[in-house]
């Protein structure tokens, strides 16, 4: 088994094998008893993904880099794209996707857009429109009235998905964010410009989004038990991906 | 001598007073029926199933437009004190069913003073008469004749030399009345009847019936919409959002019984916090689902009261409610949203009302597609479905499902309005040079509605790497315009 790390919070693992003062079973039962208690949730194996709950990104090649095998389900993860339209909203339309179009979903929340968001193209893409809510910030609005709309969506459990356009979060807004997101269970985007991606951030995946010809190269910046580096994805596998089967 | 006594008090300012032998046969006071009654059990009241008090308001309170008058209405408002049963009679009338109230006013003349001061109250000055039916009570009222009928028997008698016109039949219909010399209400009674209704028709013909009492005329009972308005004056003057909120706690509990014990909720309720030397701030609440909870309105008024900039601090608050609309209630969910699958709609009407408590009402609204190739008209917003769906949306619809990759040749993002792009050697550029990347679409339509837009749309790629959507003019000067960003 080499290096392997295993951290068990009050597992009581060596009374299983030992204390009970039997001979020891033989090498590969105990071997299937370890695999068997490595599935126990409240273990995190170092070098491997933690087991969270992800929606599908629809890209394989993005699902096989993401931890847990796609875009976590709770939680804040922030979205780096050089400019504002290089692919960043295309990378999530096929997640969005399967998120509206199943049974029971919550809302799919659009924080202050900067752009009209584009309903035939929505639809095209396969997405439930009526489960769509956009939010616009009034520009009379204080700025915080931004990040309160961010946090209810977030935190009120009424919501799959919220996005939001960001200028220049602080972290600590950042982490309060993530916080609300785990509270509601929800899925937080935050898109930011690339140029911020020095700052620290609580966010759970940081992805950066370069234009490539005919799609897009996204780069992990950070995400936990992931992979790192680049992933090049093309947008005609996201067409077949969409397709409900 | 008593009967002429009567006679003056109730026809002060009838211009054309009926004349001597009408007159001796005409109005009953309160005074000269009372005695009789307390006498002998079988006076003529007792005759009478219903009496109706009709009131005719001014004509210059009375507005032609549609729906009663406020004058009206604040009127009828007041004239339930007398009767529950109360209908209004556009534009200028009101009536009231007072048989049962008779005792309880003091008599006809009693409730006549009552009714003077409603009357006087308002602003008004009305004109009252009393007869067995609703129609006669109007007509009369509207003949400015206040006759006072307690009898059925004698109704006719009364009524007989009303004008025909107070019946506000078609004055064409008048007219032709008038040629055959049929100008009074007594003179058309006296018409055989089928050739009435065959002549002058049959609503006209029920008309008359309804007045006599022939035939029964139910009214639409007037209802009060009752609106919950408190204000409490303030011991010290506040200014901190937390203790305006516990300031307003009992009120909005108040609020809460008011609306529990009318199992009813809230559309729009009302905050006015008042200053001294200040006008008052207001704060309109709008709500999507009729509420009656004092929690979470407090909540969706705390949001209100964090955008609120008070001048100066505040020294009373009044709480004013809209009218208060039945509540449909329905059983919670036993999961959380998102839980176990538990419904979304649990818990979405409280987020979006919390939303556009602070944001504003247009500020959260839902997308639909229209029906259009025009970009900007292909879409609406819409309001967010709240409730709940049970299925899959669009499993097995096949208009539903995504048309492969055609989403990939329309933008994500659309502009506000298409921008213009500048050009250098007939070619368009955004920040720099773009480079076209499609053929063209033709987008040629909306003729009919005075939008109409001609145009070749290409997809674009700029410097940055960014897939844009950009349209150039079909028609002279063939300008090109940014319309949309691929995302």
């Amino acid at each position: 088994m080499g290096t392997l790390w295993v951290f068990y919070p009050s597992l009581p693992v060596s009374a299983d094998f030992s204390a009970s003062g039997e001979a020891l079973p033989p090498a590969w039962d105990r071997r299937e008893e370890l695999t068997r208690l490595l599935q126990h949730p409240a273990i995190w194996r170092a070098g491997r993904a933690a087991r969270i709950p992800v929606w599908p990104s629809g890209f394989p090649a993005l699902d096989e880099g993401l931890p847990g095998g796609g875009w976590p389900q709770a939680g804040l993860i922030e979205i780096l794209p050089s400019r504002l339209g290089v692919g960043e909203l295309s990378l999530l339309m096929p997640a969005l996707a399967i998120v509206t179009r199943r049974p029971g979903a919550r809302w799919c929340a659009w924080v202050a857009p900067p752009l009209q968001p584009f309903a035939p193209a929505l639809e095209a893409g396969g997405i439930a429109l009526e489960r769509l809510l956009v939010m616009r910030i009034p520009r009379s609005a204080a700025r915080r009235s931004f990040l309160w709309a961010f946090e209810q969506a977030l935190g009120s459990s009424a919501c799959d998905i919220a996005f939001a356009w960001a200028r220049q979060p602080r972290p600590r807004q950042i982490r309060r964010l993530h916080l609300a997101a785990q509270r509601g269970n929800t899925l937080g985007v935050l898109f930011r410009s690339r140029g911020e991606a020095r700052e620290a951030s609580q966010a759970l995946l940081r992805v950066a989004v370069e234009p490539l010809e005919g799609g897009v190269r996204v780069r992990l910046l950070k995400s936990r038990g992931g992979a790192r580096g680049a992933i090049d994805l093309k947008w005609t596998a996201r067409a077949d991906s969409v397709e409900p089967t | 001598m008593k009967a002429q006594k009567s006679a003056d008090l109730f026809a002060p300012d009838a211009p054309d007073a009926p004349d001597a032998p009408e007159r001796a046969v005409a109005p009953v006071s309160l005074r000269s029926v009372t005695p009789h009654r307390a006498a002998k059990p079988a006076v003529p009241q007792a005759l009478s199933v219903e009496l109706w008090l009709g009131v005719r308001i001014p004509a210059g309170e009375a507005q032609a437009g549609q729906g009663p008058s406020p004058a009206l209405t604040r009127l009828a408002t007041l004239a339930r004190r007398l009767t529950p049963r109360v209908a209004l009679a556009p534009p200028d009338g009101l009536l009231l069913e007072v048989k049962g109230s008779l005792h309880l006013f003091g008599g006809v003349d009693g409730l006549r003073r009552e009714m003077d001061t409603a009357c006087a109250h308002c602003g008004l000055r009305g004109t009252l008469a009393l007869a067995p039916t609703p129609l006669a009570a109007l007509t009369a009222a509207r003949a400015g004749r206040p006759l006072v009928v307690l009898d059925p028997a004698r109704l006719v008698g009364q009524l007989a030399p009303l004008p025909l016109k107070t019946l506000r039949w078609p004055p064409k219909l008048l007219d032709r009345l008038a040629c055959i010399g049929v100008r009074t209400i007594g003179q058309a009674l006296r018409l055989p009847r089928a050739g009435f209704a065959q002549r002058f028709g049959a609503a006209q013909l029920k008309d008359l019936d309804r007045l006599t009492g022939r035939v029964a005329d139910p009214r639409e009972r007037f209802e009060v919409r009752l609106r919950f308005r408190r204000r409490r004056e303030l011991s010290f003057e506040l200014e901190n959002r937390t203790a305006l909120l516990a300031a307003l706690d009992p009120l909005l509990g108040d609020l809460e019984r008011f609306l529990e014990a009318r199992q009813c909720g809230v559309l729009s309720l009302e905050c006015r916090l008042w200053h001294r030397g200040h006008p008052p701030s207001r704060s309109v609440l709008r709500l999507a689902a009729p509420l009656s909870d004092a929690t979470r309105l407090a909540e969706l008024l705390g949001e209100r009261l964090d955008t609120l900039s008070l001048p100066a601090p505040v020294c009373a608050c009044e709480l004013r409610s809209g009218f208060p609309v039945p509540r449909v209630l329905s059983s919670g969910g036993l999961w959380q949203p998102g839980e176990h699958g538990g419904s979304p709609g649990a818990g979405s009407p409280q987020f979006i009302e919390r939303l556009r408590a602070r944001l504003g009402s247009e500020a959260v609204h839902s997308l639909a597609c229209l029906h259009d190739h025009r970009p900007e008209a292909a879409w609406r917003a819409t309001e967010p479905a709240t409730a709940p769906r049970v299925e899959s949306p669009s499993r097995g619809d096949p208009e539903r499902t995504p048309r492969g990759a055609q989403h990939l040749f329309h933008p994500l993002w659309l502009l506000p309005s298409p921008r213009r792009l500048t050009e250098r050697g007939g070619l368009p550029r955004y920040r720099g040079g773009l480079r076209l990347a499609s053929e063209p679409e033709r987008i040629e339509t909306g003729w009919w509605d005075g939008a109409e837009v001609a145009r070749d749309y290409y997809i674009a790629l700029d410097t940055h790497g960014r897939r844009l959507w950009i349209f150039r003019e079909r028609n002279p000067p063939h300008r090109w315009f940014l319309h949309g960003v691929f995302g």
